[in-house]
């Protein structure tokens, strides 16, 4: 029996999402609402559409079908309180900046695109270094970061947003253990100052552990709940197996014939 | 061929009032071209200078054949108007179809290019070619710039320059991570298109100095010569403007020299020493750069290890304080020739002295070459206690290390193992 819990006053709402790529569903009419102050696990397999769905919160990419409203407005009006945070490997890391210059980006959140970054911003990146242990790296050129210091910058420059809602695309991947241990304590620190956190992540081991809530992913949601009630071993087979014969069926012959979605 | 010094001081003298015109035009040009130029070289979109330029060609034809008169204003928006339309065509064909964006580009450049050929043969035979002198395009002939173009292409540097320096930090960032840049509600689309339309602003006035064969190279060569001189944001618009200002000037200056020579192969010519001297000579990333700091390392391994030599033997043969090139070659894996080298430089260091065919060691030798060992010793103990590595396999790996310490590293060492008195080996640790 699927879970599917819905959440009173949700911090993040998703309605009947849909998102297709060159006319291949990435994610099918997703439909979920999450809790407020708490750490929340997306979870699927690869191409299971959890970045995209990251990217359809942001923004980043359109939805075709349905909406999302975060803090129950739409995200173009709240963006100065969501922090996102991109797959690592989603930029070009041999790029002429320093680490503090990456990490002041955050900063741009909120001051906009034109005005100057003021000494209460530099110390602010200052801090949000510090707190990821990269501060004897401020004036390291990033092409000289091993994966691992990469990601750190990148969640420094997240910390450097101020935000109230945190997307983290992967901030696991390609991190030592102890690196791990302390990116979750910060998590958990976040999450004690009320600050609400959702993080993709793939290992099914520690997931019970690091998070409250987790939502299960396969192109269409699978679950969406307390992680006690949704690690069951039914529902994780039915995340991670194959997926639904007939819904890929349909989903090919959407692409093979180009037929639309949905006709206006 | 003489070289033409009459013309050349000509040039730079501004002596000729057409001089002073054609030195304005292709210097803003040039600089600006490459400021823009940085953010398209960032942004990874490198060919996109191509498609616009060669995209061009039939734009100024089709104006010009409207127009009937070379009026640089009318030119370049008919080189306006084609520039853009390639720039969406690629963009269009990319995400609407299964077209891959090389491909795309490839496509657009050589239908629109062809097209622009095809029409000037097309004015050719009207036989208003005579005049118009538009053949000059393709190459580039900034010696033939009036001064009603230069006042228009200052305009267009002025505007480009002021769009670039606005949005400086909206291209920066998008340059690096776009996702993030939309994610904190920059208006990425629109300065998409505001790159898009200085780029074209500029190519479309540059193809007038370089051609459109060229163009491409003066806005992305400079960017990537800078590159290999910097890491920083600011230094590399810099270095990279200064590239194309002194390439456009003297890329113009030899075209102006040599009667009827083409500028854009000059200019282009230029920017490639530039940019193959930066390959070479640059600090760090230069290849000379990369060779002198492996030889720095490999010269600091030699001395050492020579200097090691010499600690053996006056701990083997106290009696003697001098020793011959045979007793020093003895042990070390070397030719005669690197010992040779090797003793050369630390006596020009004052770590060694000779007389006749004997060197000596000197008190600051001696302390380097107690260092030495001592960093050798420390580093076998440590591997065999921390690593737990057997005694007869430390030797080697500490053969390499101890030319990689550094004193503060040491110094942690002589802490965690408690500044101890022998190595695993049973050896004393000389301090
Ligand atoms: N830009 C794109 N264009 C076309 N298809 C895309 C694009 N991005 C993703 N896809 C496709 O959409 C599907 C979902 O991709 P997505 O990156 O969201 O998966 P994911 O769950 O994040 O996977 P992973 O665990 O590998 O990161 C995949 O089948 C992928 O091939
Ligand atoms: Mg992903």
């Amino acid at each position: 029996m699927a879970i599917i819990e819905e959440v009173k006053n949700p911090v993040l709402e998703v309605h009947s999402l849909t998102v297709v790529y060159n006319k291949q569903p990435a994610i099918w009419n997703v439909d979920f609402t999450l809790p407020k102050g708490q750490i929340i696990g997306i979870m699927g397999p690869n191409g299971s559409g959890k970045s995209t769905l990251l990217k359809a919160i942001m923004g980043v990419v359109d939805a075709n079908i349905g909406y999302v409203k975060v803090f129950d407005q739409e995200i173009e009006e709240v963006r100065r309180k969501v922090s996102y945070v991109p797959q690592r490997q989603s930029v070009d890391w041999d790029f002429p900046a320093q680490v503090k210059d990456v990490v002041a980006m955050g900063r741009f959140a909120t001051r906009g695109i034109l005005s100057r970054l003021n000494a209460e911003d530099k110390e602010i990146v200052q801090e949000s270094l510090k707190k990821v242990g990269m501060e004897a790296f401020a004036n390291r050129q990033i092409a000289q970061l091993s994966g691992g210091q990469q990601q750190r910058v990148f969640i420094a420059r997240a910390l450097a947003q101020r935000a109230e809602l945190y997307l983290m695309d992967e901030p696991f991947a390609g991190v030592d253990a102890s690196t791990e241990e302390s990116i979750i304590e910060l998590l958990n620190e976040m999450r004690n100052h009320g600050k609400t956190l959702i993080v993709v992540h793939h290992d099914l081991y520690t997931a019970s552990d690091y998070f409250d809530w987790v939502v299960l992913l396969n192109t269409r949601l699978v679950a969406s709940g307390p992680v006690a009630k949704v690690f069951t071993p039914e529902i994780l087979a039915e995340a991670y197996g194959s997926r639904l014969t007939t819904l890929s069926k349909v989903a090919d012959l959407l692409a093979e014939r180009r037929f639309p979605m949905r006709h206006k | 061929m003489n070289l033409p010094f009459k013309e050349l001081l000509e040039f730079f003298t501004f002596s000729e009032p057409n001089v002073q015109v054609v030195f304005w035009g292709v210097l803003v040009l040039s600089s600006v071209s490459a400021l823009v130029g940085c953010f398209t070289y960032l942004r990874k979109r490198s060919l996109i200078g191509d498609v616009i330029a060669h995209s061009v060609l039939p734009g100024i034809a089709l104006a010009f054949l409207l127009s009937r008169e070379k009026d640089p204003f009318q030119l370049l928006i008919g080189a306006g108007i084609t520039g853009w339309l390639s720039v969406y065509l690629v963009d269009f064909i990319t995400h609407h179809s299964k077209i891959k964006n090389d491909t795309a580009i490839a496509l657009i450049l050589s239908v629109f290019f062809g097209a622009g050929v095809l029409l000037l043969t097309h004015i050719q035979h009207t036989g208003l070619a005579s005049q118009s002198g538009l053949d000059s395009f393709i190459f580039g002939k900034a010696a033939a710039m009036r001064p009603q173009e230069v006042k228009l292409f200052l305009i267009i540097g002025i505007i480009v320059t002021i769009a670039t320096i606005v949005f400086l930090r909206g291209f920066y960032v998008m340059a690096f991570d776009e996702d993030f840049a939309i994610a904190i509600g920059f208006p990425v689309p629109w300065l998409r298109v505001i790159l898009s339309i200085i780029t074209v602003l500029i190519v479309a006035s540059g193809v007038q100095a370089v051609g459109v064969v060229l163009m491409s190279a003066l806005l992305i060569t400079p960017a990537a010569a800078a590159r290999f001189w910097t890491n920083k944001l600011k230094f590399l618009i810099w270095i990279a403007v200064c590239f194309g200002a002194v390439s456009g000037v003297l890329g113009a200056a030899i075209s102006y020299s040599y009667n009827g020579m083409p500028t854009g192969p000059w200019i282009v010519i230029v920017l490639s020493l530039l940019a193959f001297f930066s390959a070479l000579f640059a600090p760090q990333k230069g290849i000379y750069a990369r060779w002198s700091h492996n030889r720095f390392n490999s010269r600091k391994i030699l001395c050492e290890n020579i200097l090691k030599r010499f600690f053996h033997l006056e701990q083997h043969h106290p009696e003697k304080r001098d020793y011959s090139l045979v007793e020093i070659l003895s042990k070390l894996n070397l030719k005669e020739a690197e010992l040779k080298s090797g003793l050369r430089l630390l006596v020009r260091n004052d770590k060694l002295t000779r007389t006749g065919m004997n060197w000596t060691l000197e008190e600051v030798g001696r302390t380097e070459a107690r260092e030495i060992v001592r960093k050798h010793r420390l580093w076998e103990l440590y591997l065999s206690k921390y690593l737990n590595i057997k005694e007869d396999h430390v030797h080697d790996d500490a053969e390499g290390i101890e030319h990689v310490i550094t004193p503060e590293i040491l110094k942690e060492l002589e802490v965690l193992l408690k500044h101890p008195e022998t190595d695993p080996h049973n050896r004393e640790i000389p301090y």
